[in-house]
C-alpha cells in the first residue's frame, strides 16, 4: 500500500501501480528475512543492501512489462525501507544536544545523534547503490523497457 | 498540462524541419524529460536515439537547469545550437515513459519529423494524476509507514489524517505558486503539529511513531535516486545539483518538524 501510494505521489502511470507493490512487498520481505535473529540476523544496512538490489533486479526484468522505465518501479519500491525511525531519532537527538548542553546527558545525546544519523545515511546509501546498480549491469535491458 | 514555450509550436509547426527547427524541438523534448525526473543517461539516449532515426547527428551538454543541443546533418558543416531551460511541472513517471516510448516509436516506426513533434505535443498535453487520488493515496501510503515503523492503529490514524491536511496545504501552495522550499516548510509544520497532539493529548502507545512518520511523505526521494544515478554516469555536476535540491528539501522539512515540535513545547526527549 506504502509502495502504490508513493508511486501516485510521482504521477506513476496506474499500470504501473501493481507492478511497484508486488517489488516493494518482495524487498521489504528479503530485509526482514535476511534480519531475522534467529536466521542470518544481518545488519540493516547489509540487509537493505540486498534487497535494494533484489528490487532493482525485479525492476528492470519487470518494466518491459508494464512499458515503463525501470526507475517507476524501483522508487515506489524503495520508499518502505526508507529508515523514518532512524532520521527522526536523528532529529530527536539533534534538538535535545540543543537543549541539554552539559555533561554527560549532551553527551549521551550527542551519541545518539551520530549512531542514528550515520545509520540512516549508510541505509539510504546502500539502499540506492543497491537499487542503481541493476540498471548499470543490465544497462540495454533498462533502456529498452519502453520499446 | 505541462510547459511549453510559445516559440516551439511557431518554429517546429509552420516552418519546413531544418537543422535549426529538429534542434529547437529535441531541446524542448530534453528539457520536459530531464524536468519530469528523468537520469541524464537516459535523457541523453532518448534524445540521441530520436536524432539518429530523424537523419541527424546530436551532441548535447545537460546542466542542472538548461539543455543545451547541437544539431547537424550529413558533414556536420553547419550546426545549429539551441537551448531550453529545464521544464518545472514536477516529477511525472507517466510523462518519462509516454516521452521514452515516444523515442522509440520515432526509431523503430520511422515516424517523420513532423508526426513526432504532433505527438510530443499531444504528450505535453497529457494531464497529471488526478488530485484527490495522490492525496488519498498518499494519505493511506503514510499510515501504511507506521504500521511498518511499528505504530498501533492509533498512530495510523493520526499519520492518516495529518498526511491528508499536509499533503492538501502542499497542493495548495504549489498551485499558487509558492516557493517550494517554503510548501515543505509549511507543509511538514503543519503536519508535525497535527500527529503530535497524539503524544500530547496521550492518544494511543505509539505517538512517538506517528509524529516521526507524518513528515516522510515529503522527503525527495526521486531527486536523491536521480543524483546516485547521475554520478555513476559521469553527470557529477547535476549530480551534485540534484542532491543539493534534495537536500534543502529535506531541511526544509526537518526545520518543520523541528518547529512544531518546539512551539508545543515538546520535551519528552
Amino acid at each position: 500500500m506504502a509502495a502504490i501510494g508513493f508511486s501516485s505521489i510521482s504521477n506513476a502511470p496506474r499500470r504501473a501501480y501493481l507492478t511497484c507493490g508486488l517489488i516493494a512487498a518482495i524487498g521489504h520481505a528479503i530485509r526482514y528475512v535476511l534480519m531475522l535473529p534467529d536466521w542470518l540476523g544481518m545488519h540493516i544496512i547489509a540487509a537493505g543492501a540486498i534487497a535494494s538490489f533484489a528490487i532493482g533486479v525485479l525492476a528492470v526484468l519487470l518494466a518491459p512489462r508494464i512499458k515503463c522505465p525501470a526507475e517507476v518501479c524501483f522508487f515506489p519500491a524503495l520508499l518502505p525501507m526508507i529508515p523514518g525511525m532512524y532520521a527522526y531519532r536523528t532529529v530527536e537527538a539533534l534538538l535535545s544536544c540543543l537543549y541539554y548542553t552539559h555533561g554527560d546527558t549532551f553527551a549521551y545525546y550527542f551519541h545518539q545523534l551520530a549512531y542514528n544519523g550515520l545509520t540512516c545515511v549508510f541505509i539510504v546509501l546502500s539502499m540506492v547503490v543497491g537499487a542503481t546498480i541493476p540498471v548499470f549491469l543490465f544497462k540495454k535491458l533498462s533502456f529498452t523497457a519502453t520499446r | 498540462m505541462y510547459p511549453e514555450t510559445p516559440r516551439m509550436t511557431t518554429l517546429m509547426m509552420n516552418r519546413r524541419s531544418d537543422t535549426a527547427d529538429s534542434a529547437a524541438f529535441l531541446a524542448e523534448y530534453a528539457a520536459l524529460l530531464l524536468g519530469c525526473g528523468a537520469t541524464c543517461i537516459r535523457t541523453e539516449k532518448n534524445t540521441r536515439r530520436m536524432a539518429g532515426a530523424l537523419g541527424y547527428g546530436v551532441d548535447m551538454c545537460i546542466m542542472p537547469s538548461h539543455v543545451y543541443v547541437w544539431v547537424w546533418k550529413g558533414d556536420n558543416e553547419q550546426r545549429d545550437m539551441a537551448a531550453r531551460k529545464t521544464a518545472g511541472g514536477g516529477i511525472s513517471f507517466h510523462l518519462n515513459a509516454l516521452l521514452s516510448r515516444l523515442s522509440w516509436e520515432v526509431a523503430d516506426n520511422h515516424l517523420d519529423y513532423h508526426t513526432a513533434v504532433k505527438r510530443f505535443k499531444s504528450i505535453c498535453e497529457t494531464a497529471p494524476t488526478g488530485g484527490r487520488e495522490v492525496l488519498l493515496l498518499t494519505s493511506l501510503a503514510n499510515a501504511s509507514f507506521c504500521r511498518l515503523f511499528g505504530g498501533d492503529v492509533a498512530a495510523m490514524v493520526i499519520v492518516f489524517v495529518s498526511t491528508l491536511l499536509g499533503y492538501k496545504l502542499k497542493q495548495i501552495m504549489l498551485e499558487e505558486r509558492c516557493d517550494v522550499r517554503l510548501t515543505f516548510l509549511c507543509a511538514s509544520f503543519f503536519s508535525a503539529t497535527f500527529s503530535a497532539g497524539g503524544h500530547i493529548f496521550g492518544i494511543g502507545s505509539t505517538p512517538e511513531i506517528a509524529l516521526g512518520t507524518s513528515v516522510l511523505y515529503l522527503i525527495p526521494g526521486v531527486p536523491y535516486m536521480n543524483a546516485v544515478s547521475d554520478m555513476l554516469y559521469h553527470h557529477y555536476l547535476c549530480a551534485f545539483s540534484r542532491f543539493m535540491d534534495a537536500a534543502i528539501l529535506t531541511a526544509c522539512l526537518s526545520a518543520g518538524l523541528c518547529a512544531g515540535m518546539l512551539i508545543l513545547g515538546m520535551k519528552w526527549f
